[in-house]
């Protein structure tokens, strides 16, 4: 059975005088599904989440959202939706739980829910502090917290862990994986290429404002390994790379049967060396 | 129901941002603390009593103090608070409009011009039995509105707590300054009479004379002008930009 679509975009462009951001962009994102675009800064991620969010409005193209024109959105799309963008701010003066509390008036939830979502992000023992006094990885935990205490049906991410420290963005990524356990759908924009071929269904590789590859990053990386290899290091502390073939796996069983090997890899391309492929630019800049 | 809900919402946390910040909230001690001030230097060789003249001269000072102060930097300074902290990109994209976030933001700052035009009244001289409350309730409400939606402008316009200082000081000058000294020029004196702020230091010196105000169509036609103005244009920036250009 088709999965519910949450999110479609098609044909999507965007132009600002005489510089086009976005050309031809076709998206569809379903429930409990984790979208994400992957590029480098000024690629045009931001664009595409503002004009799908009704901040900005597109040249041309449709797109939908909940089953409602973008460009017909209102501010009540607010409601089912949460938004994370990559400078969202916290009100540094009040405490944690008054950060929440005011949006859980915004959005009619329960206080039940502020704590449960608190509790979720782990900040619920500093509820009482003040918002200004918290980590950058604890601000960040806040934010989403915020995004999520009204369980919107689809949450966009802006570079969600951008200049966090590793933990905190392994956090973050378990938090968003039981958020789409729980049905929610996220629309995730990064140029981490780990973070995305951990996190997404799908991935749309975009550059200089067009999709050049979209689909499963697993299906993507195997789809560029043109080339099989495999790495091997064997008990001797030597490594070699061999290329398939009839000898290589003969090689390669001698030595499994001898136990001469201590670790064996293919070296199917990553996200990162595809987009380096398919663009000839690097994706981490 | 939901509407209410997210008015309060707004107007609560422009409370909570507004009274925690002690740059904004010196304002309204200032003009209390200075009005005091004043008035006991001046009366020190008079037994605490002052003359009409002074005891308007103080109302009028605090009066317009308070209302240039507490309405163009509380309101328009809390804006761009929002802007630097990059929070009201956040409540813009909570379901919030732009008419709840409007009313939201004013509501605090009025109520508190019009409560410390009150105390200003109390404490400047001027015979409480000398002023007519209505009327003075009323033109400091009408002023108070002015200087908030002008507040909203200045707050639209700039891009942090600085740029806003910028922009509302030579406000301030104006709407200050021009009612201050129209007592020492005659052509300041005459401008006044188009200012809002000046509307109402002249029901100050009126009060301070124990003259009954009578509301003359120029003044009516003044703040009633003045408000479709500010509301005019902080309307044209809105539907040119919202509340933050992108």
């Amino acid at each position: 059975m088709e999965r519910d679509v949450l999110l479609q975009l098609s044909h999507i462009s965007k132009r600002y005088h005489m510089e086009t951001a976005l050309k031809d962009i076709n998206i569809t994102l379903h429930k409990g599904e984790i979208l994400g675009f992957l590029g480098p800064s000024g690629a045009g991620k931001t664009t595409t989440i503002k004009i799908i969010t009704g901040q900005l409005r597109q040249t041309s193209g449709e797109g939908k959202i909940l089953g409602v024109d973008t460009t017909n959105i209102d501010d009540s799309i607010y409601e089912k939706i949460g938004v994370v963008s990559d400078n969202s701010g916290i009100y540094e003066k009040m405490t944690v739980w008054q950060n929440l509390s005011m949006f859980a008036q915004i959005w009619r939830v329960p206080n039940k829910r502020v704590e449960e979502t608190l509790k979720q992000v782990g900040l619920l023992e500093h509820k009482k502090k003040q918002a200004g006094k918290l980590s950058k990885g604890q601000g960040q935990r806040l934010v989403l917290a915020r995004a999520v205490l009204h369980k919107p049906r689809i949450l966009f991410l802006d570079e969600p862990t951008s200049g966090l420290d590793p933990s905190t963005a392994v956090a973050i990524h378990k938090m968003l994986l039981d958020l789409k356990e729980e049905g929610m759908s996220i629309f995730l924009t990064t140029h981490n290429m780990e973070e995305a071929a951990k996190l997404c269904d799908n991935v749309a590789l975009l550059y200089q404002g067009k999709i050049v590859e979209f689909g499963p990053p697993q299906e993507i990386c195997l789809k560029y390994n043109k080339k099989k290899r495999y790495q091997v290091l064997l008990n001797s502390k030597k490594e070699v790379v061999l290329e398939q073939s009839q000898e290589t796996a003969a090689k390669i069983s001698e030595w499994m049967a001898n136990d001469e090997i201590q670790r064996l890899h293919s070296c199917e391309p990553t996200l990162e060396s595809v987009f380096l492929q398919v663009t000839g630019s690097a994706l981490n800049i | 129901m939901g509407n209410i809900n997210k008015l309060t919402a707004v107007a609560r946390i422009k409370w909570i941002c507004i009274s925690r910040n002690t740059a904004i909230m010196v304002g309204p001690v200032i003009t209390v603390a200075m009005v005091l001030a004043y008035k006991v230097i001046y009366g020190m060789n008079t037994d605490g009593e002052l003359s009409p003249i002074l005891a308007g001269m103080l109302l009028s000072l605090g009066i317009s103090m308070n209302i240039c102060m507490d309405g163009f930097l509380m309101v328009g300074t809390a804006i761009a608070e929002e802007k630097e902290k990059h929070t009201l990109r956040v409540l813009m994209t909570s379901s919030i409009t732009g008419v709840q976030y409007f009313i939201g933001s004013i509501l605090f700052p009025f109520a508190l011009t019009v409560g410390v035009n009150f105390v200003v009244l109390a404490v400047s001289g001027v015979s409480i039995g000398q002023a007519s409350i209505v009327a003075f309730l009323l033109l400091s409400a009408a002023a108070s509105l002015i200087s908030c939606v002008i507040g909203m402008v200045v707050g639209i316009c700039a891009k942090n707590q600085m740029n806003a200082n910028l922009i509302a000081y030579p406000l301030m000058l104006v709407f200050m300054m021009v009612p201050m000294f129209g007592n020492f020029s005659e052509g300041l004196h005459k401008l006044s009479g188009f200012l809002f702020t000046g509307v109402l230091t002249e029901m100050a010196y009126g009060f301070a004379n124990g003259e009954p105000y009578v509301a003359k169509p120029l003044d009516i036609a003044v703040l009633v002008g003045e408000l479709v103005i500010s509301i005019l244009v902080f309307l044209i920036l809105y539907k040119r930009n919202g509340f933050e250009k992108d």
